[in-house]
């Protein structure tokens, strides 16, 4: 069932567009990320769906309804900014309760229920402190806690795990996951953080520019990406796109020359593709191996740099087609300046034309 | 002489010039005060010690009560008004649009000209004769004669209350839109979303979180009014009859139009006195509140 649906929304700040003619539809009860890199639009789009930023173009329907001048407190959503944005003055309780007391609920009401909202987020001990005598993981759950207590249909974030440190915005992951899974409610979560996004998502929607670049599930943006923009950007270490030439195209596949010596068949093509033209290529670093023998090697080169994880080990390589990122096993011991042979995946190699998109793949 | 020792140095030479001022214009001539207050010095000569005879003196002087009560009359009203009329304004021209940006300006343009002569542009501008402000309130029919303003004490003491609100309101409206517009913006678009009208975010978020600023304003406004002179020096002289004899204005006639130093002395160390005990109390209420 739609729940939230975006209808070609354009936004303009004066002469700048910030989205372009965005259309995008939220199925009731997902979990959908809007990823993108910095200044693509996401704050922005999540902020018109809220209510808070005016729409240019289009309209924002919630639950059927078309909600576009709607002011935010009518719309049944909550939202948690990344600054927590919590009232400096006014205690834990009063924090969580103030949407109700807003409201003119009475006083038992707002007492029970944030005493329940409380206790799911183990706040209970915490109700009469003020947001400066809390750690940023407990504000947070403050900000959630304010969020969760006015029983919206959307949860809105922005950004809300970026102020935590590693370990913390590991845990608050699994606890937003956890709150999904309970409440079963729709959750948009803006982020720039690709593991976020694929970790927590049922959905999401990468922004490029104030345009979507693709929808899928991440396991969808993860093996077929549509372009090179997601294919570069989902997956760390990111992938590989390496400059190559067609050798020999047909209608499904197509031979391409990987570096001076070896040539390799792609079950991929493009309609206006003709021998001789310029490709990219990509492949992800955990889809080229170390060659065990010297017989069949798709490319060559010296270690320059090894990072060792634990649980693997990226190896950077310069090769005559450029540096080559490879992902291993973590008891791999190699040495820096070691000659080494690669092979390719050939089955999970992307190829995209020159404008990025990439070259739809052929079962053969 | 070990590092913490020295760092202690430094930090005195770092406020030395401060220092230096403070005792020079402050402390050095507060000393001096108080040292005249104790003493029977004139402009005339004069000038042997004689102990608290002018605290003495003062208590027994009903003008020097009567100053005081007019002056803590005129603060109780005007302290008020600034604060209510430059919260209003600041609301009024928070948004940062142009017309909100020109008015602030406007507003605030009066508090850079000089309190006296500001005093007496307000006091030709309530002349009954040629006085715009009476023009104007017959034009638009409030009253139907020009209003004479200085032979009624509580008229004068009004057209005093309105020259100096528009001499001095756009000093709060600034330091109140300053403090509004501190307030974190995604705090103000939470309490939308929290559904609050603008009632309810006006009370519950911009009251609440300009608190300080608030009490900071209220303090100077009181304080600068309990040492009104000028614009009644200007304006109505103290007159009808001393009615509107403001308590500097009384230290003013003692020490020079009477040239009894000392005693001029002993009442601003009594003004002094009390001033301070009203900003104490007010210190500890703004640190009372301001940080629950
Ligand atoms: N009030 C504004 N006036 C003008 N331009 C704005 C305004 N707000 C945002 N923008 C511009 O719109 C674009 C999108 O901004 P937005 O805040 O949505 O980015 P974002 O994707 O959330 O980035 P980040 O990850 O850094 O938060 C940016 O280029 C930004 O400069
Ligand atoms: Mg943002």
């Amino acid at each position: 069932m739609k729940h939230v649906e975006l209808q070609n929304i354009t936004k303009r700040y004066g002469q700048f567009q910030a989205v372009t003619d965005l259309s995008l539809v939220i199925e009731k009860g997902e979990f959908c990320a809007l990823l993108g890199p910095s200044g693509c639009g996401k704050s922005t789009l999540l902020r018109m769906i809220a209510g808070l930023e005016e729409v240019t173009e289009g309209k924002v329907v919630i639950s059927g309804a078309d909600v576009t001048d709607v002011p935010p407190a009518k719309r049944r959503i909550a939202m948690v900014f990344q600054s927590y944005a919590l009232y400096p003055h006014m205690t834990v309780g009063q924090n969580i309760g103030f949407s109700l007391s807003v409201a003119h609920a009475s006083k038992a009401e707002i007492e029970k229920r944030t005493a329940e909202v409380a206790t799911m987020l183990q706040l209970d001990k915490l109700l009469d402190r003020r947001p400066a005598q809390l750690s940023g993981g407990q504000r947070q759950r403050v900000a959630i806690g304010r969020a969760l207590v006015r029983e919206p249909e959307v949860f809105l974030f922005d950004e809300p795990l970026s102020n935590l440190d590693a370990l913390l915005r590991v845990q608050m992951r699994l606890e937003l996951a956890k709150l999904h899974k309970e409440l079963k409610s729709t959750m948009i979560y803006v982020t720039h953080d690709q593991v976020e996004a694929m970790t927590l998502a049922t959905k999401i929607v990468v922004l490029d520019n104030g345009r979507i670049s693709q929808v899928g599930t991440p396991l969808e943006l993860y093996h077929s990406p549509a372009n090179k923009f997601v294919a570069s950007f989902i997956g760390s270490p990111a992938m590989n796109f390496f400059n190559s030439k067609i050798i020999n195209v047909s209608a499904k596949s197509m031979d391409i020359q990987l570096g001076s010596t070896r040539q390799i068949k792609l079950n991929c093509s493009g309609t206006d593709l003709k021998n001789g033209d310029d490709i990219e290529i990509g492949i992800r670093p955990e889809h080229i191996t170390i060659a065990e023998s010297s017989k069949r090697v798709d490319i060559s080169g010296a270690i320059s740099i090894v990072e060792q994880l634990g649980n693997s080990t990226v190896l950077y390589v310069d090769s005559e087609i450029g540096q080559v990122i490879v992902e291993c096993g973590g008891d791999t011991n190699l040495e820096i300046g070691s000659a080494i042979g690669l092979n390719f995946d050939i089955k999970k190699v992307h190829a995209f034309s020159t404008g990025g998109q990439v070259l739809p793949r052929h079962s053969v | 002489m070990n590092s913490r020792n020295a760092s202690r140095w430094i930090g005195l030479i770092y406020v030395l010039p401060a220092l230096i001022f403070v005792c020079a214009f402050v402390l050095y001539p507060f000393g001096q005060l108080v040292y005249t207050s104790l003493t029977s010095q004139s402009l005339l000569g004069g000038g042997a010690f004689v102990g608290l005879a002018n605290y003495q003196r003062a208590f027994n002087d009903a003008a020097f009560w009567t100053a005081l009560g007019f002056t803590a009359r005129y603060t109780l009203f005007i302290t008020p008004i600034l604060m209510g009329l430059g919260l209003l304004l600041a609301f009024l021209v928070l948004p940062n649009r142009k017309i909100q940006k020109f008015a602030r300006g406007v507003i605030f343009l009066p508090v850079v000209i000089g309190l006296g002569t500001s005093s007496f542009l307000w006091y030709w501008l309530f002349d009954e004769q040629v006085g715009l402000f009476n023009k104007v309130l017959v034009n638009l029919h409030v009253i139907v004669h020009p209003i004479v303003w200085f032979t009624s004490a509580d008229l004068a003491l009004w057209a005093v209350i309105i020259s100096v609100t528009w001499k001095v309101v756009g000093f709060g409206m600034i330091l109140f839109v300053a403090g509004m517009q501190s307030i974190s913006s995604e705090v103000v678009e939470a309490s939308l979303i929290d559904g609050t009208s603008y009632l309810q975010r006006t009370t519950r978020i911009f009251l609440p979180l300009i608190l300080r600023t608030i009490l900071l304003v209220t303090l100077i406004s009181a304080i600068g009014s309990m040492l009104a002179f000028e614009q009644l020096y200007i304006m109505t002289a103290g007159g009808p009859r001393g009615k509107t004899l403001t308590t500097v204005y009384w230290i003013y006639q003692n020490s020079f139009i009477n040239f009894k130093l000392g005693y001029g002395a002993a009442l601003s160390v009594i003004l002094t006195g009390i001033i301070l005990c009203g900003t104490a109390v007010q210190l500890v209420l703004t640190n009372r509140r301001a940080h629950q």
